[in-house]
């Protein structure tokens, strides 16, 4: 057996209060709600509503907001390609801890790369992961800039700022898209409005 | 601003659904139980009985097992020195989260150094982070050795393991050492039914 590495000294540990009994607790069905789309696309707007909603509804969730987590979980990382891979993992691997634990777990992240989405999907079992793509044009981002980050970055103070100098890969696939009607953006309400009933169809906020 | 190093293109968001409201949710109160002692004392067992015994509280707890999260999380960190701390500071982190929504967290790792240890409750509100020693003696855990890993420590099959060829360092403050004085004996419930009571007492179980 090896000590470096991925070790094989380790066992799973079975708990008998497993994720259908804190189901049953909490009334809901744990999932991850995964907000994807560039800077100022209305991620973290769309994140507080829906958790608010749910409250209202009486359903624990939690959200894992990219910019929280870096002063925390994922501060070691910087802003590179193989770093936002490994910021997308940890996040991904949290949010499965906390659907298991029987939360709506809303994770609200720019995630720009398919292939880190697709990882953290694959990660959920029984398809727990919704995927709600803001789709919102650069330029009313730009516009918003709530940051002035794409200020920054038309300057050239930002390098690799997903939407100016980076990609941004919508999915191909995604649960729920937010779209402008008409040119005027939906409500945070009418957004987290949109999520819920999804959540409600598929059955995420009954007693389980 | 800088592009490299520390990102400072970050900002806080607030949620404006909280931890009161959540603690309300679930009528108790989010803190991290960091079990902590050699591999072989227990901390598994009494994770198991706890979290058993507040669900039929109807309370919610969540157990971070050092094994479990090795598999997901922390599956890319080794056991040399710095992914060890690298480990229980990532445990620590998620801790804090999981204290954050409201339910009750038991962390159940071996996390044998006082500085990594220290530094996990330095990320929570004072009072919240409540580390409990399975004070168990070497002998008794070599002696059960659930995982036959002491054996192959011994044979020199893993180098680096708690205990053999690794240091545990003893907490010199925690709230909670198990099993209490007077009590060598105690089973897993029992044991948990003590640190229920520590933690009734400091209003962790009322909303």
């Amino acid at each position: 057996m090896s000590t470096v590495g991925n070790s094989t000294n380790i066992f799973w540990q079975e708990s008998p209060v497993g994720k259908l009994e804190r189901q049953k607790l909490l009334k809901q069905k744990g999932c991850v709600v995964w907000i994807t789309g560039l800077s100022g696309s209305g991620k973290s707007t769309l994140a507080c509503s829906l958790s608010r909603e749910l409250y209202t509804r009486g359903k624990l969730s939690y959200v894992l907001d990219g910019d929280n987590l870096r002063h925390g979980l994922t501060r070691i990382l910087v802003s590179k390609a193989e770093d936002r891979t490994e910021n997308i993992r940890r996040v991904g691997e949290v949010a499965k801890l906390f659907a298991d634990a029987g939360l709506i777990c809303i994770a609200s992240l720019i995630s720009p790369y398919r292939k880190d989405r697709d990882a953290c999907r694959a990660m959920l079992p029984d398809a727990n992961f919704v995927e709600v793509f803001m789709n919102m044009p650069l330029e009313l981002c730009e516009e918003r800039d709530s940051k002035d980050l794409y200020k920054l970055a038309r300057a050239g103070k930002i390098k690799g700022f997903t939407g100016i100098d980076d990609t941004y890969e919508p999915p191909f696939n995604c649960e729920i898209e937010i779209n402008q009607k008409d040119g005027i953006c939906p409500t945070p309400g009418a957004m987290a409005g949109e999520v819920v009933s999804y959540l409600e169809e598929k059955g995420y906020l009954q007693d389980q | 601003m800088a592009t490299n190093g520390k990102a400072t293109n970050i900002v806080w968001h607030k949620s404006s659904v909280g931890k009161l409201n959540r603690q309300e949710l679930l009528e108790q109160k989010g803190c991290v139980l960091w079990i902590t002692g050699l591999s072989g004392s227990g901390k598994s067992a009494l994770a198991c009985a706890l979290c058993q015994a507040l669900y039929s509280r109807g309370k919610l707890t969540y157990i971070l097992d050092g094994d479990n999260i090795r598999h997901g999380l922390n599956r890319d960190l080794s056991f040399k020195a710095e992914d060890r701390a690298e480990n229980i500071r990532r445990i620590g982190e998620v801790a804090k989260l999981f204290a954050d929504a409201g339910i009750i967290c038991i962390a159940s790792v071996i996390s044998p150094y006082r500085r990594d240890r220290d530094a996990c409750r330095e990320l929570l509100p004072e009072g919240d982070f409540i580390e409990v020693f399975m004070d168990v003696p070497l002998q008794i855990c070599e002696a059960r050795d659930p995982k036959g890993l002491y054996k192959l420590a011994r044979a020199g099959k893993i180098k680096g393991f708690t205990g053999i060829d690794d240091p545990y360092e003893p907490p010199l403050n925690c709230e909670l050492v198990l099993p209490q004085k007077g009590n060598d004996c105690a089973s897993p419930c029992e044991m948990a039914e003590t640190v229920i009571s520590y933690l009734e007492e400091k209003g962790y179980l009322l909303a």
